[in-house]
C-alpha cells in the first residue's frame, strides 16, 4: 500500500490482482446484479487509488478498509435505486463431468439468492463479511463501522430473516 | 451457559463456536458437548454453509474489472501544476529567499548604525596622500 501511495501503477495493478475478485464478491452478494457489482468494484479502487495516502495500516487492514469502500458505494447505490433485479432466471445446465455436483451448487445459490432477496442491504452485507467471507465479528464490525453489540444484533436479525425465508421457499416453492 | 443462552448465542454466531466472541467460547464449548448442544450447533451449520456460497467471480471478469480501472485513471488529466506563488511558498524556494532578506535587513541596519565618513576630496588631500605613496615606495626601508 506504500507505494500504491506513492502513485506506483505497478503496485496498484498487483494490488487490484490480489483483491478485486473480493470486491466483486461482496458488492454482488448485496446488489445481486453482476454487471452493478463490476461498476462498484471499479469504483472501488478508483478509490483506492485516490484516498491510498489516507489509509493508515496502524488504524485497519487494507481489506477492512476496501470492505468499507465497497460496502458505502454499495449502500449508496442501492439507496438510490427504485427497483430490485429479478433472481429466478434459470441458468443453462452445464455438461461438464461434475454436472450433478454443479446443479446442486447452482440449486444452492438460486435457493440462497432467492432468500437473499428479502433481506435488507445491511443485513446482506453482514452475511456477507461475516460468512462468506469469513471475518470475525470485530472485523466485520469493523468495516460495517458498527459497534460489535450492534453488529451482533444485524447478523442475528439476518440469520433469522434467511432462514424463514428459505423456509418459505422451500414449503411454497416460492418467496412472495 | 443455560440452553436458551447458548442456542440464541447459535443463533446469530452460527455452528461454529469457535467464531463466537471470545467471552462465551469456553462455556459454549462445554455445553456443546452435550447431545442438545451438538443438535442446535448441527441445525445452524447447515444454515452456515448454505450463507457461506459466494458468487463465482471467474478471472477474467476480474482481470477485466481492473483493466477498466487503468483506463479510467489514464483518462483522469494529470493533477495541475500549482500556481507559481504556492511554488514559492515550498521549503527549498524559502530558505535561500529567507537568507536573501536576512542579508538585506543586517544590511540596511549597518548602514544606520555605523557613522557616516566623509573621504577626502580637496586637491590638497589627494596630492598629499599621493606623495605619501611615493614616500612609502621609494624612500623607506619597507
Amino acid at each position: 500500500m506504500a507505494e500504491v501511495s506513492a502513485q506506483r501503477q505497478h503496485a496498484f495493478r498487483v494490488l487490484m490482482r490480489r483483491h478485486m475478485p473480493r470486491a466483486l464478491r461482496v458488492a454482488e452478494r448485496i446488489v445481486r446484479d453482476p454487471a452493478e457489482a463490476d461498476d462498484i468494484g471499479q469504483e472501488a479502487f478508483m478509490r483506492v487509488w485516490t484516498h491510498a495516502a489516507s489509509f493508515d495500516p496502524q488504524v485497519a487492514k487494507f481489506t477492512t478498509w476496501l470492505y468499507r469502500i465497497v460496502l458505502n458505494l454499495t449502500f449508496d447505490r442501492t439507496r438510490r435505486r427504485t427497483f430490485l433485479p429479478l433472481e429466478d432466471a434459470g441458468d443453462v445446465p452445464d455438461m461438464g463431468p461434475h454436472a450433478v455436483e454443479r446443479l446442486i451448487a447452482d440449486e444452492e445459490l438460486s435457493l440462497l439468492n432467492r432468500a437473499m432477496a428479502g433481506l435488507s442491504d445491511r443485513q446482506r452485507g453482514a452475511i456477507a463479511l461475516f460468512h462468506m467471507e469469513g471475518l470475525s465479528g470485530e472485523e466485520a464490525a469493523n468495516a460495517m463501522n458498527l459497534s460489535a453489540k450492534a453488529f451482533e444484533s444485524l447478523l442475528g436479525r439476518a440469520r433469522a430473516a434467511l432462514k424463514a425465508n428459505v423456509q418459505k421457499i422451500q414449503e411454497t416453492g416460492s418467496y412472495a | 451457559m443455560t440452553p436458551d443462552q447458548f442456542r440464541r448465542l447459535a443463533e446469530t454466531w452460527g455452528g461454529d463456536v469457535e467464531r463466537w466472541p471470545a467471552a462465551t467460547r469456553e462455556a459454549a464449548r462445554r455445553f456443546a458437548a452435550s447431545a442438545e448442544g451438538a443438535a442446535v450447533l448441527d441445525e445452524q451449520g447447515r444454515l452456515d454453509r448454505l450463507l457461506a456460497v459466494a458468487p463465482e467471480i471467474d478471472e477474467a471478469r476480474a482481470d477485466r474489472s481492473s483493466l477498466l480501472v487503468l483506463q479510467r485513471l489514464a483518462a483522469v488529466p494529470q493533477q495541475h501544476r500549482p500556481a507559481w506563488y504556492r511554488r514559492l511558498l515550498r521549503w527549498p524556494t524559502l530558505v535561500p529567499a529567507a537568507s536573501l532578506a536576512c542579508s538585506a535587513i543586517v544590511g540596511v541596519w549597518l548602514a544606520g548604525a555605523m557613522p557616516y565618513v566623509h573621504s577626502a576630496s580637496d586637491p590638497l588631500s589627494v596630492m598629499s596622500g599621493v606623495f605619501d605613496i611615493y614616500a612609502i615606495g621609494y624612500g623607506s626601508v619597507q
